[in-house]
C-alpha cells in the first residue's frame, strides 16, 4: 500500500457518516458493506489480514460511486483506497471469478463484454466519414460499440458535422480493469497511440466510465470532455425545438461527482424539455448501482441498488435521462415506470421536429 | 457447547443470513470511533425481540459475552466486544411501531436512526429533541444506552428526559417492560432510568416509548465573536444567569472555526479567538426577545455580534457544526482527530477556568487542543489531532487526555457528559463516583450474575 493510501485510511475517524449515505450498505446492512468497513479491511490487509472470499466480496461490492468521499468530514478517500487495495490483491493473484473474467476478456478481445464481432461495425455507412486527422476524436466505448450501436452511430453523425473523428481500432478504455484492480496498460497504450495519430487535442466520450478513465488514469493528461459538454457549447448551431416533455436526469457518479460535469447535461435537457430533478442530484446523487464491477460481480445487489435509485424519481415525468450507457443499462434493469433515454436520444427528438 | 453447534443454534434462531462469522465482519465489528479494540466471534443482526431473547438465553447458558451495537458511532468503545463473544448489531430492528402523537409519544425499535425519526415526525409538527452531531447515523438504541444528547441539551436536556418506557432483554433472556405510557409514574424504582445510560451492561434494549415535542414555530441563530475562549466562557455564564434559556449554546475556538470553513466554505464563519453560536426557539416574540437579551449580555465582552440571515444559513451552520468533530482532521494532512479525553463536563461557573486550564495543558504538552462543544451545559469537546504514525504523539495525547479528565473531576465535573464511559474512561469512575461505584457493581452483579452483558465496560 502506498503512503497516500495509508494516510487516507488514517484520516478515517470511523465517525460513520458514510454509513448514512453508502448505497451498498443501505441494501446489505452489514458493517463490512460500508465505506468505513472497507477502510478497516483495507487497513487490515496492509497489516497482513488474509484476503479470503468474504474479504474480496467486502472490497468488490463497492461501486466506487464516491458519495462517501464527497461527504466524509475528515477528508478520507475510500474509493481510491479500495481500488488500490483491489489492485494489490490482484497482483498477488487474489481476485473473484468476475474480476478475472473482466480482465481476461478485455485483454483477449479488447472488450470486457466477451464480444467477438467487429467493434467498429456500429459505424455502418458513416465509416466513410472517418477522418485520419481531426481536432476532436470520439471515443465510442465498449457499451456504446456493442450494446448501443445505433445510438453511437447517431451520436457520431451529429459530431462528425463538427469535424469529429473516431479511432480506427479502438479497444476498451480500461475502466472496468482500473476499477476492479487489474492492469489496463496494453489497452490504454493502444488507445493512446491512436489518439496521438489523429492529432486530436480533445477526446469526446458519451460514457462516464470511459470519461474518468481517459481523463484521470491515462498518462500525459489527456484533454477529455463528455459529449454533453461538446454539444452544450454548440446548441445554437443545432436548430433545436423545445419539446413538450418533462424529464428527470440521473447524474452518473463518474461523470458528475467524480469529475464535476453537472451543468452541461442539464443545459441540454433544459434547452429541449423541462427538467425535474431526482430526490438526490448533482454532488449528492445516489448511484445507479452498476459501477466498480458491481453489475458484473453482484448482479442481484446491483439490481436492488437500481431499484432504490429509481425510487428517487419525481412524479409526472415522461422519461428518465442519463448520460452513461452503463447507468442506462442498470436503470433499465430496475424496470422504471418510464423509458430510460440517453441524453442524445432526447436531443435528437428535438432535432427531428 | 462446541462452536459449530452454537453457530447452528444461533442460525436456527435468527436465520442464516443474519448470523456472520466472516473474516470481513469480524474485523469490521472490532471497533467503533474510539481507540478500543476487540474481536467478536460471531456477529448477529436480530430482527425481533424474540430472537434477541433466545440469543441472550443461549449466551447465558453457555457463558458467552454479548455486546449490543447500534451504528458503532460511539466514542468510548461501548459497542466493542473487548472479551469476544457475540455482537448484536441492532441496526436492522429499525421500525417506527407507533406514532401516538395525541399522547406526545412514539414507539420505536432501537436500530432506528435519530434523523429518520425526526424526518417522519416533521410533517406532523413534532420532533425528538436530543440532537447529537451523529444524528444522521446514530441509532436511538445507542442514544438511550449512552444517554446521549447534543447541541440542544441546554434547553431540552438529554435522552433520559424523553424515555417513558423500555422493553429490555435481561441477561438470562427474560423480557421485561419498564416505565409506562403516562407522562408521570412513581410505581416502583425507576428501572427505565437505570437502563438509560447503562451501555448494554445490564440488558439489551429492544423497544422504547419516547416522548416527542411540538416543533417550535420560530428559530433564530446568533453568532458572537470573542478575542479568546475564556471571554466567551464568561459571556455564557452571563447569558444563562440573565434568565434566557437558548435552545443551543455552542463554543467554537479559532481552530474549529478554521475547520468548519474548510469543510464547508459556504458557512464563512468570521475568524476570531472564539465564537459562541446561540440558537433561540419559540414564538416570534419570544425569539426576538431572547436574541435581544443575549445580545445585551454579550455586548461588553464580544468583538462582533451577528444573526444568521435566514433558515438556509442557519441550517448550513448547524450541518457543518455537527460534523466538525471529524472535520478537524482536515486542518493538517498528516494529523487525524483521535477521540480521547474529548467529552468533559464542568459546572457552568467553572467554564472559563476550565477553558483556561485546557489552554495550559495544550501548551504544557505542545499539543494543539481544539475546543468546541455544548458550553451552555458545561460540556466541552477537546479535540486533539496527532500524527498516528508517531509514538511520541500518542504518548503526549494520552498524557494530555489524562490531565484534562483529572482537571474536570477536580472542578466537580465529569469525564463524560454525553459520550459514555465504555472501555475508554472506566479508570476514572472510582475517582469521580467514589463509593457509588460499589453500588453500581452490586446492581451489575444482581442483574448480570455471570457477567456476560457487555463485559469490560463502565468499570463494573
Amino acid at each position: 500500500m502506498d503512503g497516500t493510501d495509508m494516510r487516507s485510511i488514517l484520516k478515517c475517524v470511523r465517525c460513520g457518516t458514510c454509513r448514512s449515505v453508502c448505497p451498498v450498505f443501505d441494501v446489505v446492512g452489514w458493517e463490512s458493506s460500508s465505506a468505513r468497513g472497507r477502510m478497516l479491511v483495507a487497513h487490515g490487509i496492509s497489516m497482513g489480514l488474509e484476503a479470503d472470499k468474504d474479504v474480496l466480496d467486502c472490497l468488490n461490492m463497492c461501486t466506487t460511486c464516491g458519495l462517501c468521499e464527497q461527504l466524509c468530514p475528515s477528508g478520507a478517500a475510500p474509493p481510491k483506497v479500495i481500488e488500490d487495495t483491489r489492485h494489490q490483491l490482484v497482483l498477488h493473484g487474489k481476485m473473484t471469478d468476475s474480476q478475472k473474467e473482466l480482465a481476461d476478456r478485455a485483454k483477449e478481445l479488447g472488450n470486457p463484454l466477451g464480444e467477438k464481432k467487429e467493434r467498429m461495425s456500429w459505424l455502418g455507412d458513416s465509416a466513410k466519414d472517418v477522418r485520419e486527422k481531426a481536432d476532436y476524436v470520439f471515443f465510442a466505448g465498449c457499451l456504446g460499440s456493442y450494446r448501443y450501436p445505433e445510438l453511437t452511430k447517431r451520436t457520431f453523425d451529429i459530431l462528425k458535422k463538427f469535424g469529429v473523428t473516431v479511432l480506427q481500432d479502438e479497444v476498451c478504455c480500461g475502466s472496468p480493469l482500473l476499477r476492479t484492480g487489474s492492469d489496463p496498460l496494453e489497452l490504454t497504450s493502444k488507445n493512446l497511440e491512436q489518439i496521438k495519430k489523429t492529432g486530436a487535442h480533445t477526446v469526446i466520450t458519451g460514457c462516464a466510465g470511459c470519461y474518468t478513465a481517459l481523463k484521470n488514469d491515462y498518462p500525459g493528461g489527456l484533454n477529455v470532455i463528455h459529449v454533453t459538454e461538446f454539444l452544450a457549447d454548440r446548441l445554437a448551431e443545432m436548430d433545436l425545438k423545445k419539446l413538450d416533455l418533462k424529464v428527470t436526469y440521473h447524474d452518473p457518479c463518474h461523470l458528475g461527482r467524480c469529475n464535476g460535469v453537472f451543468d452541461a447535461p442539464r443545459e441540454i435537457i433544459r434547452t429541449v424539455s423541462d427538467l425535474k430533478e431526482m430526490r438526490s442530484s448533482r454532488e449528492k446523487a445516489r448511484c445507479c448501482g452498476a459501477g466498480g464491477g458491481v453489475l458484473k460481480g453482484y448482479p442481484e445487489l446491483s439490481l436492488e441498488l437500481s431499484k432504490r435509485r429509481l425510487e428517487e424519481m419525481p412524479e409526472g415525468v415522461d422519461y428518465l435521462v442519463t448520460a452513461c450507457p452503463l447507468c442506462r443499462t442498470n436503470l433499465k434493469r430496475g424496470e422504471p415506470k418510464v423509458e430510460v433515454l440517453d441524453i442524445i436520444d432526447l436531443l435528437e427528438m428535438a432535432m427531428e421536429q | 457447547m462446541q462452536n459449530t453447534v452454537l453457530l447452528e443454534k444461533l442460525q436456527e434462531i435468527a436465520g442464516n443470513t443474519r448470523v456472520s462469522t466472516s473474516t470481513a465482519n469480524i474485523y469490521c465489528y472490532s471497533c467503533d470511533a474510539s481507540q478500543i479494540r476487540g474481536m467478536p466471534d460471531i456477529v448477529i443482526r436480530p430482527d425481533t425481540t424474540e430472537q434477541v431473547s433466545k440469543i441472550v438465553k443461549l449466551a447465558y447458558e453457555n457463558d458467552i459475552p454479548v455486546t449490543p451495537r447500534g451504528a458503532g458511532t460511539g466514542l468510548a468503545g461501548g459497542a466493542v466486544p473487548v472479551e469476544g463473544g457475540i455482537v448484536l448489531d441492532m441496526s436492522s430492528m429499525n421500525r417506527i411501531l407507533e406514532l401516538d402523537l395525541d399522547n406526545l409519544q412514539v414507539v420505536v425499535e432501537p436500530g432506528l436512526i435519530q434523523e429518520k425519526l425526526n424526518a417522519r415526525l416533521e410533517p406532523y409538527g413534532f420532533f425528538f429533541p436530543p440532537d447529537p452531531g451523529s444524528s444522521a447515523m446514530c441509532t436511538l438504541g445507542g442514544l438511550i444506552a449512552n444517554n446521549g444528547s447534543g447541541m440542544r441539551s441546554v434547553k431540552y436536556g438529554t435522552t433520559r428526559n424523553y424515555v417513558l418506557a423500555l422493553e429490555v432483554v435481561l441477561a438470562d433472556g427474560t423480557v421485561i417492560n419498564t416505565g409506562s405510557k403516562t407522562m408521570k409514574s412513581v410505581a416502583g424504582y425507576s428501572l427505565t432510568d437505570l437502563f438509560v445510560g447503562s451501555e448494554g451492561t445490564l440488558g439489551i434494549i429492544t423497544k422504547a416509548i419516547l416522548k416527542v415535542r411540538a416543533l417550535p414555530g420560530e428559530r433564530s441563530v446568533m453568532l458572537a465573536s470573542f478575542e479568546n475562549p475564556e471571554l466567551a466562557g464568561k459571556a455564557v455564564v452571563k447569558v444563562l444567569s440573565s434568565g434566557i434559556i437558548p435552545s443551543a449554546c455552542e463554543i467554537l475556538d479559532s481552530n474549529i472555526i478554521q475547520a468548519i470553513n474548510a469543510y464547508d466554505p459556504g458557512v464563512g464563519l468570521p475568524q476570531a479567538g472564539a465564537i459562541l453560536l446561540f440558537e433561540v426557539d419559540g414564538t416570534e416574540n419570544s425569539v426576538n426577545e431572547g436574541i435581544r437579551m443575549i445580545e445585551d449580555a454579550c455586548r461588553s465582552l464580544a468583538i462582533d455580534i451577528r444573526t444568521a440571515a435566514n433558515k438556509e444559513e442557519r441550517e448550513e451552520i448547524w450541518a457543518a457544526r455537527r460534523l466538525v468533530g471529524a472535520a478537524v482532521s482536515r486542518l493538517d494532512p498528516l494529523r487525524t482527530r483521535v477521540y480521547v479525553g474529548e467529552d468533559i463536563g464542568v459546572p457552568i461557573k467553572e467554564i472559563p477556568r476550565m477553558l483556561h486550564k485546557v489552554r495550559e495543558i495544550s501548551e504544557e504538552f505542545c499539543l494543539p487542543i481544539m475546543t468546541y462543544g455544548h458550553i451552555g451545559d458545561g460540556n466541552l469537546h477537546t479535540g486533539m489531532c496527532i500524527d498516528m504514525l508517531e509514538d511520541k504523539d500518542w504518548e503526549k495525547l494520552n498524557l494530555a487526555a489524562d490531565k484534562i479528565h483529572r482537571t474536570a473531576i477536580a472542578m466537580g465535573g465529569t469525564v463524560t457528559a454525553e459520550h459514555g464511559i465504555g472501555g475508554a474512561r472506566a479508570e476514572y469512575l472510582e475517582l469521580e463516583l467514589g463509593k457509588a461505584l460499589d453500588v453500581m457493581i452490586i446492581i451489575k452483579n444482581a442483574l448480570d450474575p455471570k457477567g456476560i452483558m457487555n463485559p469490560g465496560k463502565m468499570g463494573v
